[in-house]
């Protein structure tokens, strides 16, 4: 994943004359690994999800944390580059269509993540079947579903508006639509786990207003990352003060996300019950503390940065973009582990194998199952992610090559 | 009908023989207890709490509680988790379970939904207990059925008939004059999590 990340940024910071070059070599990078995430899948479907580091006390893992990250990436991006035209206000120059783009590839990644976590995908189709419409998932599956259609449709009006074959009321509405549906989209995933009274971690109100949140954070952090870097490319030209404007924007997004992120610690623990008081440790200084911390100093550090002039550089904002964006994946981590760390019968009991991930002993004893994370993610999960997101970037680079998605300005 | 248990708590002894039973009538594979003991006490399995003298232990019997508002069915999003209305119990339709763990998720009683998290492997290479348990299948999710194959026969769960100290009780809670009733109208009862609202079938005898 990593070799491709260093050749996808080659290939946009690169001197353009090489830029091209780069970039096929990229595409062919990314496809590579995008094949050989897919064999890992075939693998985990033939061997069994046993080779995951999920169990049935820690049901989802990475799979469902990368997904719910690249929503929040995919319906950040569409926000962002849909607010301004949806309420006629200047926006951030020709950046729309690179991030309705990328909010696309991050849609297809997510989709392709909730594929990986089944158990038995080839029965996806019993979804439009048998669609059970009181299952917050079944509501996911449909809104995503009208929200990547829809996102299509937004970039071909805009090519389309920039042809002059559009009427600018037109794009308008399509912009209305697209903005209500990216910020429903976000919503409705974090119901999959906040309409659940199961786990006190996730059984709250505020989640979906904090999963739209941290959508903005991140998804605003990433089209800055990718317009810096397309523009240090060569791709195309952005001027500065829009990029000013933008990264203003990312550290108020920070700040709102970080405010619910408080609001949400002092309402868990004011009350001072044991359960309470158990999810604020476990962040802060229990096995999720490296998670929580990354996660404030890092949306801290990139609020600085978004905040004094002098500190907004293109390597600054980069660095600061990428803080958000991995604060934002901590989050997840913390709330699909947190949700399973807290267990409601924690009464020692007959584990096995497949209960739990090893960590557990002969005696059945919870505590020193809980005593560590109880989810770690297992090598196979990592490289399937890995394909998973070489297919996102290969489809952006594809974009990038083929796709007028060049400002018309 | 409201079909459930109840679980005589002051006089289960913890012998595990119902989890033992159920793991056989259905021919659970290997890693998969749809029924445990989870002991009231220590840190450990069959240890007390408190120092000597003052020491208490308990056990309580845990397996799916056939809710009356059960989490898993509604977030199933094919609905492979369903509700019988006839007969009160929560079903899992595993020809038509997408794995996707949803309801694993939603459901508070930790630990009484499990998957098949690779090929069913089954401990001595041949298969046990009733011929007509349904074939269990690789990635789907799976629990406790109330014995539905033997409530077909008109016969009790392979637990209720198992306990050596007779403390599980099997019957129809709609039905005044059921022993299960009567026991939960005369003694003192309690039930897990019941903070959730899920309004569980399962009583245990206090």
């Amino acid at each position: 994943m990593s070799d491709n990340k260093q050749a996808a940024s080659a290939a946009k910071t690169g001197a353009p004359c090489k830029a091209g070059k780069a970039l096929n070599i990229a595409i062919a990078v990314s496809a590579v690994i995008t094949v050989a995430g897919i064999a890992l899948w075939m693998v985990q479907l033939s061997g069994g999800m046993i080779q995951t580091g999920m169990r049935d006390l820690d049901s989802w893992g990475l799979y469902i944390m990368s997904f719910m990250f690249f929503v929040g990436l995919s319906a950040g991006g569409l926000i962002i580059s849909s607010m301004p035209k949806a309420f006629g206000i200047k926006g951030f120059g020709g950046i729309s269509k690179v991030a309705v783009w990328t909010s696309i590839c991050c849609t297809v990644c997510a989709i392709g993540l909730v594929v990986v976590d089944l158990g038995q995908p080839i029965r996806l189709w019993e979804l439009f079947v048998y669609s059970n419409l009181t299952s917050p998932l079944m509501w996911d599956v449909l809104v995503i579903g009208t929200y990547l259609v829809l996102s299509l449709f937004y970039l071909w009006a805009q090519i389309r508006f920039e042809q002059g074959k559009m009427r600018a009321v037109a794009l308008r509405v399509i912009s209305v639509v697209a903005l209500v549906v990216a910020v429903l989209v976000h919503s409705v995933t974090a119901w999959i786990l906040g309409l659940n009274i199961s786990h006190e971690f996730w059984h709250t109100a505020l989640l979906a207003p904090w999963f739209v949140s941290s959508a903005l954070v991140c998804g605003t952090a990433l089209v800055l990352a990718v317009v810096i870097a397309l523009r240090a490319a060569g791709y195309f030209d952005v001027a500065d003060d829009n990029l000013v404007k933008m990264a203003k924007l990312l550290g108020a997004f920070v700040c709102v996300d970080l405010y619910f992120f408080g609001c949400d610690l002092l309402t868990t623990g004011y009350p001072l019950s044991e359960g309470g008081v158990g999810i604020v440790e476990m962040l802060t200084s229990g096995v999720l503390a490296p998670f929580f911390w990354v996660e404030v100093i890092g949306c801290i550090a990139c609020a600085v940065v978004c905040f004094t002039p002098k500190l907004r550089s293109n390597a600054l904002l980069i660095v600061a973009s990428v803080l958000a964006i991995v604060g934002i994946f901590c989050k997840r981590v913390q709330l699909i582990v947190g949700g399973f760390q807290v267990p409601n019968l924690d009464m020692p009991t007959v584990l096995t194998d497949h209960a739990a991930l090893g960590g557990y002993d002969a005696y059945g004893s919870f505590a020193s199952l809980y005593a560590n994370s109880v989810y770690a993610p297992a090598p196979i999960e990592f490289g399937v992610v890995a394909g998973v997101f070489a297919l996102g970037v290969l489809m952006l680079l594809l974009g990038v090559k083929h796709l007028p998605l060049k400002s018309a300005e | 009908m409201r079909l459930g248990y109840v679980i005589d708590k002051k006089s289960c002894i913890g012998c595990h023989a119902c989890a033992v039973a159920c793991k056989v009538e259905n021919n659970l594979p290997d890693g998969v207890w749809w029924n445990r003991i989870l002991t009231e006490g220590g840190e450990n399995r069959d240890t007390p709490k408190g120092t000597y003298p003052n020491l208490s232990m308990g056990n309580i019997a845990v397996s799916c509680q056939h809710c009356d508002n059960p989490a898993c069915v509604k977030v199933c999003p094919v609905g492979a988790t369903y509700k019988d209305e006839a007969t009160g119990a929560v079903r899992q339709d595993y020809d038509k379970c997408i794995g996707c763990r949803m309801c694993m998720a939603a459901c508070p009683y930790t630990g009484v939904r499990s998957f098949n998290w690779e090929e069913p492997v089954y401990a001595i290479g041949q298969d046990m207990g009733d011929v007509s348990v349904a074939k269990h299948q690789k990635h789907t999710v799976e629990k406790c059925t109330m014995c539905w194959h033997r409530l077909a026969q008109g016969l009790q769960p392979a637990c209720i008939e198992v306990c050596p100290a007779r403390v599980r009780y099997f019957g129809d809670f709609d039905d005044p004059d059921s022993e299960v009733s009567k026991l939960i109208r005369e003694r003192e009862y309690m039930q897990l999590l019941p903070d959730s609202g899920t309004s569980p079938s399962v009583y245990y005898l206090v």
